[in-house]
């Protein structure tokens, strides 16, 4: 890849970059004729500020970041410099607007703190950080990689921990890069929705919501254990315009979130009880026959067995008591949701993010099922799709070199994202070493059989997403050599040895689908990648390129990749029919919606081993947990208070929150407290207080708010770049019921925690 | 008839997303401590629940404006259809303005030491398009309209939490928030 | 204002001293006081305090090279007039420096101080801005009468010969009493006042820069005055800090309305 552009070099004098030099940094990279848009001259006022000109560049993005949205973005250029963006008006779910996330892309490319060059620390954590050349860091890294293979005999001692920082198509050229070095240690596996994921398989045989945008049919919405109104601002309109049409609106959660506040009514639930209140519910719609008995009997399995496990062990009493919502109102809302025709539950994250929560969410997806709303527009049991992934994950297919030995024999790569199975799967006599990534600290001091000597860190900062962060720096001090990818030096980058700098998605092209909406949306290079800077596949290639220099035929990676191929490489017929399109070009025009109907399991052919809707499903039980959508106790109590680290609105995980923008607007982090339990611990608003437990704590600001349940301490998860905050400290690597059966591991019970505070 | 810019501020629909703030910043790149949007929490006194209810405010273009008023150098004018415009290059950075307005509209640019302020994207207005934060707002809770005909009869131009001033009449209009229903947990 | 808005403190303080002294000396001039071979050095200390201040106020523009623009807007701009008063008064003071010989120019001296009363209603007007609701009214132009009056009259006393300086004393001995009252009763109004009335009343109190103009300013002056019966050269200076102070707690201490948006 070229870096001879003069534009990075240009920009890279900025820092901060201000709105004069900005402008100076445009018209120098006017007059460079290699830009396609050098001829533009900029329209300025005297005073220098940047207005809206008018004859722009525009070119198509999206947001490749883990959340429902996935937005379409237009981004207009000017000089090669992105001037500002906006949501692409062509897709009806992005309508025109981005984010408080989305819009600070703007300034990323751009911000004084970014990763510029490849950089090799002496001393992890010392910040003793010095520029190298790719050369250079490539022929430390690849020297590593052969020592590696030399005194393994195979390369498991080298490791991938990837996930969804960035969920471009080809970003999948990471585990890609990984297969053409040979057999390695992958972290597999998924935080964020394993279990949900699991229970929708063995309920229906697959995870498939309806189109977001045909809520507005709903009649009634209940939003469970999910904060739209901050984690999918796009959604909400749709939920509005349900309540418009006569809907009513119910929000379930422990806290009382933005969308709570925008509903008709807020329920607030004991955390992890989720499972008892849908029975609840059942069990009054059971008794009352008010269940869809034409559906069940026609549509399902199991439903006989799920009766009796109702009458026998459920009550509504019971209910009431284990999830704090009153009796009344449990038979209330059972009444109404069903009997109002179509009704749909929008199944969040949150609440399976628990030992219970698999069981959780099958419990109300059998709530929806017995009301006869799957497979209806304006109902569904709504948790999340990939029906739109059908991509050919050609980055990600590589294969390993001649005579690379690996684990013994045959096993799967699984995830939530991986579609396109092993390659050659006859012949396999080797594979990869699987482990667990939700207990990737422990994993790492586990492994010995060979020890991982070597990390991979792409699209993923572990110290601030991964659980029990104190054990994580123990197993980092077991690692030969840890390589991180990144844009920023966050937690993870500090405590590597090597930082390589990646391109943001103006620098690179890719495809981005949604988990969510029904959108496909074309990323191009919308500017030259500034500085030195490489998309994950450039640098996969770069390090091959470097791995047959030294010893020919150690790496399969094409060592010249064009990424625009590449990315058409990932495109296929079903696609295009799929999107209605007729080749990728047409997503240049805008983004492109399925050609789906919007009712999941509109024809009722469910995925599953009966082929109908499963409310006793055999292979939850061949996978452990129960068949039928039993109630499962919450984790007991380890401290005095429930932790939640739920997501903030400024920020994705560990991404947006440290930009210079969002500071503007989010300087800094709170724990958010009960005025009843500040009161208790003798803690007033602005005191700096301690949260801690046994594995760790967290020191910061308390915030006194009645919006948070008085048996919980809430602190959004989050990574400031100029404070040690970190909510992982707090929370332990317990799995979740489910997920291995879909994704390869169980997830984490992130929102069963607990903890005690004090006044510091 | 004339026009007469205004903000419409739908604060039953806002979710305090701030996207609309940062909507802003994406496209006048203002320096560190510039916003020229702010999204105000609503204070528990008049909205019970701690930060669920927002203001998004920027400049409201008032009738009367203040900063136009007490400008001594004439950097400010207001255009025939309302909007009010702070021309920067003839700004000396006397900080009146901003001291002036009740709104805190104005701030003060650290780097060019000149005042500034939303300036309703008047250049895209004059092109056609909406402001860059009336676009962003993935809720529809932000809107521009012509004041001359609107007349939504279940809006208010002064709601609890926004500064009366009947003499700079400002170019807003509010629906407040409403409550949910909430069913609060029995065991605690 | 969460800004001391030093050039501001000084530019405020040090011409409306400027006035007081003017507005004094006319006064005199004009009730036929005779101080014959003073009046070129009060004009002088006048300009020394005037100048001082205008080239302080320098410091708080963002362009001070264009501070002559600021004329421009006479028809709504208290701030353009406050300039015109003050370029006006400049222009007098100077005359009067240099035209007062052995002559009184009783008439220079009146225009002088017309003018800089004039220039205090402006200035009182002009940072009485809806910005600020505990300032959004008379109080400004109150406080600025006041110190022209405290600083004027004590500053009058280093022409004065210290026989006749008893009259002097009583104007300063009332002028700090009420000083001092208004001083003491204006954040107790605030305080029954709205949301950010009320913040100011009690930043105001809670600030060593107001307990600081009280005391040094007033309290310590009027002991001074009881006890010593006379205005010692050096009194002056102490109640200059104590306007001083007064007027760094007048800027920083004072709350804006945009500070209290989404709050009742």
């Amino acid at each position: 890849m070229s870096t001879t552009e003069n534009t990075p070099e240009t920009q890279a004098g900025i820092c901060p970059l201000t709105r004069r030099r900005f402008m100076k940094g445009l018209l120098a990279a006017g007059v460079l004729a290699n830009l396609p848009c050098g001829l533009l001259r900029p329209t300025r006022t005297e005073a220098g500020e940047i207005v809206y000109a008018g004859d722009y560049e525009i070119f198509r993005n999206a947001c490749p970041r883990n959340c429902y949205d996935t937005c379409s973005i237009k981004t207009y250029v000017k000089d090669g410099v992105v001037q500002f963006i906006e949501g692409a008006t062509e897709s009806t779910f992005t309508r025109g607007g981005l984010c408080v996330k989305g819009y600070g892309y703007t300034r990323r490319p751009y911000s004084p703190d970014r990763i510029k060059y490849p950089m090799v620390q002496e001393g992890r954590g010392t910040g003793n950080w010095r520029r190298v050349s790719w050369d250079e860091a490539m022929d430390r890294i690849a020297k590593k990689i052969l020592q590696i293979q030399e005194k393994d005999g195979n390369l498991l001692g080298l490791a991938l921990s990837k996930y969804s920082g960035n969920f471009g198509i080809t970003n999948y050229g990471i585990e890609g890069m990984m297969s053409s070095l040979g057999y390695t240690t992958r972290l597999t596996g998924t935080p964020c929705w394993p279990a949900g994921i699991d229970a929708q398989n063995f309920d229906m045989g697959d995870m498939w919501c309806n189109d977001p945008e045909d809520m507005v049919h709903a009649r009634y919405v209940i939003l469970w254990g999910g904060n739209a109104a901050w984690n999918s601002v796009h959604s909400v309109k749709y939920v509005y315009e349900a309540k418009r049409r006569g809907a009513k609106i119910v929000v379930i959660d422990p806290i009382m979130t933005q969308m709570a506040a925008k509903a008709d009514e807020y329920w607030q639930i004991r955390t992890s009880t989720d499972g008892a209140l849908a029975l609840g519910m059942a069990r009054h719609i059971l008794d009352n026959k008010l269940y869809d008995r034409d559906w069940v009997m026609a549509n399902s399995v199991g439903f006989e067995e799920f009766a009796s496990y109702l009458r026998e062990n459920v009550t509504v009493e019971w209910a009431a008591k284990e999830s704090g919502v009153p009796a009344t109102n449990i038979i209330e809302m059972a009444e109404e949701f069903a009997t109002a025709k179509p009704a749909t539950i929008w199944i969040g994250y949150g609440l399976q993010r628990h030992v219970n929560g698999g069981a959780a969410v099958r419990a109300i997806d059998a709530l929806v099922a017995m009301t006869g709303n799957v497979g209806k527009v304006g109902g569904g049991a709504r948790y999340g799709h990939l029906r739109t992934w059908g991509f050919n994950y050609h980055a990600l297919l590589q294969k390993q070199p001649e005579g690379a030995k690996g684990v013994p024999g045959k096993a799967e790569v699984k995830g939530d994202f991986h579609f396109a199975g092993g390659n050659d799967a006859a012949a396999v006599s080797y594979s990869d070493r699987i482990l667990n990534i939700n207990k990737t600290a422990q994993v790492i001091l586990d492994a010995n059989d060979p020890p991982i000597r070597m990390l991979w860190v792409a699209c993923k900062n572990p110290f601030s997403q991964d659980f029990d962060r104190n054990k994580m720096v123990k197993a980092f001090e077991k690692l030969e050599m840890v390589v991180t990818v990144d844009q920023f030096f966050n937690e993870t980058v500090n405590m590597s040895d090597i930082v390589l700098p990646v391109t943001t998605l103006f620098e690179e092209w890719t495809i981005n689908a949604s988990y969510w909406h029904y959108w496909l949306s074309i990323n191009e290079r919308a500017i030259q990648p500034m500085y030195e800077t490489k998309s994950d596949i450039q640098i996969a290639a770069t390090l091959s390129k470097k791995m047959n220099a030294l010893k020919p035929g150690s790496c399969t990676f094409p060592t010249e990749i064009d990424s625009k191929e590449w990315m058409t490489k990932e495109f296929n017929q079903g696609i295009y029919d799929l999107f209605g399109i007729k080749s990728w070009e047409d997503l240049k025009k805008g983004p492109a919606k399925a050609k789906m109907p919007s009712a999941a399991w509109h024809d009722l052919k469910f995925g599953t081993p009966s082929g109908k809707y499963e409310f006793k499903s055999e292979l939850a039980a061949e996978w452990g947990n129960k068949a039928l959508p039993e109630y499962v106790a919450p984790r007991e109590k380890t401290d005095k208070y429930r932790v939640l680290t739920p997501h903030t609105k400024f920020g994705l995980h560990s991404q947006f929150i440290n930009l210079d923008w969002s500071e503007e607007f989010n300087p800094k982090p709170f724990v958010y407290v009960h005025p009843q339990l500040a009161a208790e611990k003798n803690i007033k608003d602005g005191d700096t207080v301690r949260v801690f437990n046994s594995i760790g704590e967290v020191k910061t600001t308390a915030k006194l708010s009645t919006v948070v349940p008085s048996d919980a301490i809430l602190m959004y998860e989050a990574w400031f770049r100029n404070n040690p905050y970190n909510v992982q400290n707090v929370v332990d690597d317990t799995s979740s019921d489910m997920g291995a059966y879909k994704t390869g591991q169980p997830g984490v019970a992130i929102h069963d925690q607990f903890a005690d505070l004090a006044k510091v | 008839m004339k026009k007469h810019y205004g903000f419409f501020i739908d604060a039953e629909r806002c979710i305090g997303c701030f996207t609309c703030a940062m909507a802003c910043k994406n496209q006048y790149h203002q320096p560190e401590t510039v916003v020229w949007r702010q999204v105000y929490p609503i204070s528990e006194e008049i909205y019970p629940y701690h930060e669920r209810a927002f203001y998004s405010l920027a400049c409201n273009h008032c009738e009367n404006p203040t900063c136009l008023n007490v400008c001594p150098v004439k950097a400010y004018y207001k255009r025939e259809d309302g909007i009010v415009v702070h021309e920067q290059d003839k700004c000396i950075g006397c900080g009146n303005c901003i001291r002036s307005c009740p709104y805190g509209a104005p701030r003060y640019n650290p780097e060019q030491k000149k005042a500034e302020k939303c300036s309703l994207c008047w250049q895209r207005v004059d092109a056609g398009l909406k402001p860059q934060c009336v676009q962003s707002c993935p809720v529809e809770a932000l809107q521009i309209v012509d004041l001359a005909t609107f007349d939504r009869p279940d809006t208010v131009q002064y709601p609890p939490g926004f500064p009366k001033h009947e003499k700079l009449n400002p170019s807003v209009r509010f629906v407040v928030p409403q409550l949910p229903k909430v069913i609060g947990r029995e065991d605690i | 204002m969460s800004n001391i808005e030093m050039p501001l403190v000084l530019f405020s303080v040090l011409s409306q001293t400027a006035i007081g002294l003017t507005i004094m000396n006319s006064g005199r001039q004009i009730a036929g006081d005779d101080f014959i071979g003073e009046g070129r050095r009060q004009w002088g200390i006048v300009l020394a305090f005037l100048v001082t201040g205008m080239v302080a106020s320098f410091f708080h523009l963002g362009h001070p090279l264009q501070a002559y623009t600021a004329l421009k807007h006479l028809s709504t701009a208290w701030l353009s007039w406050e300039l015109l008063g003050v370029s006006i008064f400049l222009c007098l003071a100077l005359f009067g420096f240099f035209t007062e010989k052995e002559k009184k120019s009783g008439l220079v001296a009146f225009l002088t101080a017309l003018v800089g009363l004039l220039t205090l209603v402006f200035m009182g007007m002009t940072y009485a801005p809806p910005g600020y609701p505990a300032l959004n009214n008379a109080l400004p132009m109150v406080f600025f009468l006041l110190t022209a009056l405290l600083l004027g009259t004590s500053f009058s006393a280093w022409f004065t010969p210290s026989e006749d300086r008893s009259w002097l004393c009583r104007i300063l001995t009332v002028s700090l009493i009420v000083g001092l009252v208004v001083y003491l009763i204006v954040p107790c109004i605030w305080l029954s006042g709205g949301t950010v009335m009320a913040q100011t009343a009690e930043a105001w109190i809670e600030s060593p820069l107001y307990w600081g103009r009280i005391v040094i300013g007033l309290v310590l002056p009027l002991l001074l005055i009881w006890k010593i019966k006379d205005i010692p050269p050096w009194l002056p200076l102490i109640i200059l800090i104590g306007e001083l102070l007064g007027r760094a707690a007048f800027f920083q201490e004072t709350v804006h309305a945009a500070s209290n948006i989404g709050g009742l």
